[in-house]
């Protein structure tokens, strides 16, 4: 069912040139791009990238590359860019995983007196080790989205070599529960990051709440065991569209951050200065939780 | 019962993964509160954290016995806490330049830039490019002491003062003192642009001092006081004079001194320190090693000219009042500044005029400093032209008046007076430069 059309009703009367699936694999894509453009500023700050910084740079459009030839595949031989996906998913969350592991040892200090060895203020001030979890939640949304489900909202998934899995829930409420971690992973960056400064700006209270409410929404649209009614679909959709607002809302902030009082652009300043790129996963996270409300028919009906 | 087991199998899944969730969120928001609650605290928190307390690395245990104030020092460090180990910095090949054979392996006693360039690479670039390398060096040392390397280094230093026709000799007040003074006096500063032997320059320690490397002594104005202080030039003193100087007596404590480096802005410093109009990147003007990249004259010189690219210098210099001051200020302070050092130029190369007859006619010795006029004679330039010219633009009006201006027409009186005296001696006529005053 399009739930998107419950709210939105001239959505369900057009025919979707892609599918759910495709729609967010496309979207992935696009993400292992954006990241690994994000990762290189964040990464380049002293001018001397490390060996290993260098893993998702490459990684990420590398990874967006191989996902849109795997779309290009797919138009004649389905399983073998099934195949190509999942194995450029499940780099991505051994990327993802990896990166959070190299961030939040850079936030310890192993060699410091007990009970100072890990504190919330070194998570603060150290790489955002939540951060290239953004790498991992795009796998685990990849795989999902690369593998067919048969019938749709069984939680059925056909795998090579014509065997199955049952997985516990639907893709579609397995979706509801990814937008509600991605949003979770955003909010607690968004925190950490924004905790450096006192809280006085008032609009920093914003990515805050809506953070928060986005979370508890989509987790409890995952959690719902019945048909979804029209109000749940209204306020999960109200969810979504604050994220995509904000996450705009804020890059537009970051931005006239890094500008100077004369709006001279000075690009260290966008470098080491609030991350303009940042909030954009609250959009991000915003239309792939739009998206996860279209049908899951392969027809996109 | 194969279906009934299924379906509670999958229940179970469910349940389980729903717990999963909820703790994550549960942890999440968590943090999310804690975070807010401790929001803006600084990167170092209120306790400093030895970060090597519990070390068991070999150069920590046994240093923290032979020498411990060191340990201590880099156990609060950021470069520590980045566990940037003592042997990332010290530690080298038998065969590297200037490696000394240390428990069983090879260390430099005191690592080269070469070794901070491996993670400061543009800070190092920037650097070589500015006074601070090998000019610095090179004006106790002369140039004939480096390598063809090295020189062809100094010579592509826009600003570093090098000509094809006028080599740089030693020192002549280096070469009197000698060594056993020298190496506590003109070389405790200039050393800063020492080449080491394995042929990088400079000593980025001189400011960033061992082992804290702390950003907040870097940006303190007391730092660059070590050696830019004295009669010669005296920007600490002119500094604490000046409304800007005023301003971090009595507000630094509530500055920013540990914000970002690059994005800098009057939130952070309500006004400057001397790195933040030479060297931060402050509102438009972004960060620079190269401590020229903002200064328009060569006040230095005993005659000052134009740097090369003043215009652009002056742009980047100009972006950094521009966060505090409008521009009619900047403009005009940049207008009569050009004149204040127009006007000590020309008093200088009075001077020059003033000692010519002695010159011509072979009524000075052929040893510097060995006769009073010497002294004079360079004190009016060194000193006091120097000393009105840096107040000037520092604006601190003491230093531009008594400490410069006057003293200059204190010592062109007497400069005078023993030119005379010698000529006259010679049975030559006396000169008569008329009364002091404005020169155009």
């Amino acid at each position: 069912m399009n739930y998107l059309a419950t709210v939105f009703p001239k959505a369900g009367q057009r025919r979707l040139p892609i599918s759910r699936d495709q729609a967010m694999l496309l979207m992935a894509a696009f993400n292992e791009i954006m990241l690994g453009l994000d990762t290189l500023l964040a990464h380049v700050l002293n001018n001397t990238i490390r060996p290993r910084e260098w893993i998702p740079i490459i990684f990420g459009p590398a990874a967006g590359i191989m996902l849109l030839v795997a779309g290009l595949i797919a138009l004649r031989n389905r399983k073998t860019a099934t195949w190509l996906a999942t194995a450029v998913f499940l780099t991505s969350i051994i990327v993802g995983v990896l990166g959070a592991y190299f961030h939040l040892i850079r936030g310890t200090l192993p060699t410091a007196p007990l009970g100072s060895r890990i504190t919330l203020n070194l998570l603060v001030w150290a790489p955002p080790f939540l951060a290239p979890f953004a790498f991992a939640g795009i796998g685990v949304l990849g795989i999902s989205a690369a593998w067919e489900e048969v019938p749709t909202g069984s939680g059925l998934l056909k795998l090579p070599f014509g065997r199955t899995v049952q997985m516990p829930y639907s893709k579609t409420r397995a979706y509801f529960f990814l937008v509600s971690l991605g949003t979770l992973v955003a909010l607690v960056s968004s925190a950490l990051d924004h905790s450096r400064h006192p809280w006085e700006n008032p609009y920093l209270w914003l990515p805050l709440v809506v953070g928060v409410f986005a979370t508890a929404v989509s987790a409890g649209m995952g959690a719902l065991n019945r048909e979804l009614t029209t109000e749940d679909v209204t306020i999960y959709v109200t969810a979504m569209v604050l994220l995509i607002v904000v996450g705009m809302v804020g890059a537009y902030f970051h931005i006239q951050a890094d500008l100077t009082s004369q709006s001279t652009i000075v690009p260290e300043r966008f470098l080491r200065g609030a991350p303009f790129m940042s909030p954009l996963l609250y959009s991000n996270m915003g239309i792939v939780g739009l998206l996860a409300l279209l049908s899951p028919q392969e027809n996109g009906r | 019962m194969s279906q009934e087991t299924s379906q509670n199998t999958s229940s179970s899944f469910r349940l389980l993964i729903l717990g999963i969730i909820a703790v994550l969120i549960v942890a999440g928001l968590t943090l999310v509160i804690m975070a807010v609650s401790q929001a803006g605290t600084e990167a170092s928190g209120d306790e400093p954290i030895n970060v090597l307390a519990d070390s068991d690395d070999e150069c920590v245990e046994c240093h923290t016995r032979n020498t411990p104030g060191i340990v201590e020092q880099y156990g609060h460090s950021s470069m520590a806490a980045a566990e940037v180990t003592c042997r990332d910095c010290h530690e080298v090949d038998a065969d590297y330049p200037g490696a000394i054979e240390h428990e069983d392996t090879y260390v430099l006693n005191e690592p080269t830039t070469a070794m901070c360039e491996t993670c400061h690479e543009n800070e190092v670039a920037q650097f070589n490019q500015s006074r601070h390398a090998l000019p610095s060096f090179v004006a106790y040392a002369g140039q004939d002491v480096l390598s063809p390397e090295l020189l062809a280094m100094y010579q592509a230093v826009p600003e570093g003062g090098y000509s094809d026709e006028k080599v740089r000799a030693r020192n002549a007040i280096h070469a009197i003192e000698g060594p056993a003074i020298t190496k506590f006096a003109c070389e405790s500063c200039h050393d800063v642009g020492k080449p080491a032997e394995d042929g990088s320059v400079g000593q980025c320690q001189e400011c960033h001092q061992r082992h804290e490397f702390s950003l907040e002594q870097a940006r303190r104005p007391e730092t660059c006081n070590a050696c830019h202080i004295g009669p010669d030039h005296p920007q600490w003193e002119i500094y604490q004079e000046s409304p800007h100087g005023i301003a971090y007596a009595t507000d630094g404590h509530t500055w920013d001194w540990e914000a970002e480096p690059g994005t800098l802005d009057s939130t952070n410093f309500p006004a400057p320190t001397c790195a933040t109009c030479h060297m931060s990147g402050f509102g438009p003007t972004a960060t620079t090693h190269d401590v020229g990249d903002r200064l328009t004259w060569n006040l230095a010189a005993p005659i000052s000219d134009r740097r090369p690219a003043w215009q652009d210098n002056m742009t980047r210099m100009q972006g950094v009042c521009s966060e505090c001051h409008n521009t009619n200020f900047i403009e005009t302070l940049y207008s009569d500044a050009d004149k204040a050092v127009e006007q000590v130029n020309a008093w200088v190369a009075e001077s020059d005029e003033i000692i010519q007859p002695l010159v011509d006619n072979g009524l000075l010795t052929a040893q510097p400093f060995d006769e009073p006029i010497d002294f004079v004679y360079f004190n009016l330039w060194h000193h006091w032209g120097r000393t009105a010219k840096f107040g000037t633009w520092m604006q601190g009006a003491d230093y531009v008046q008594w400490h410069g201006a006057y003293e200059m027409l204190h010592e062109r009186a007497e400069l005078i007076e023993i030119v005379n005296d010698k000529l006259e001696e010679a049975g030559l006529e006396p000169i008569d430069p008329g009364p002091p005053g404005p020169i155009e």
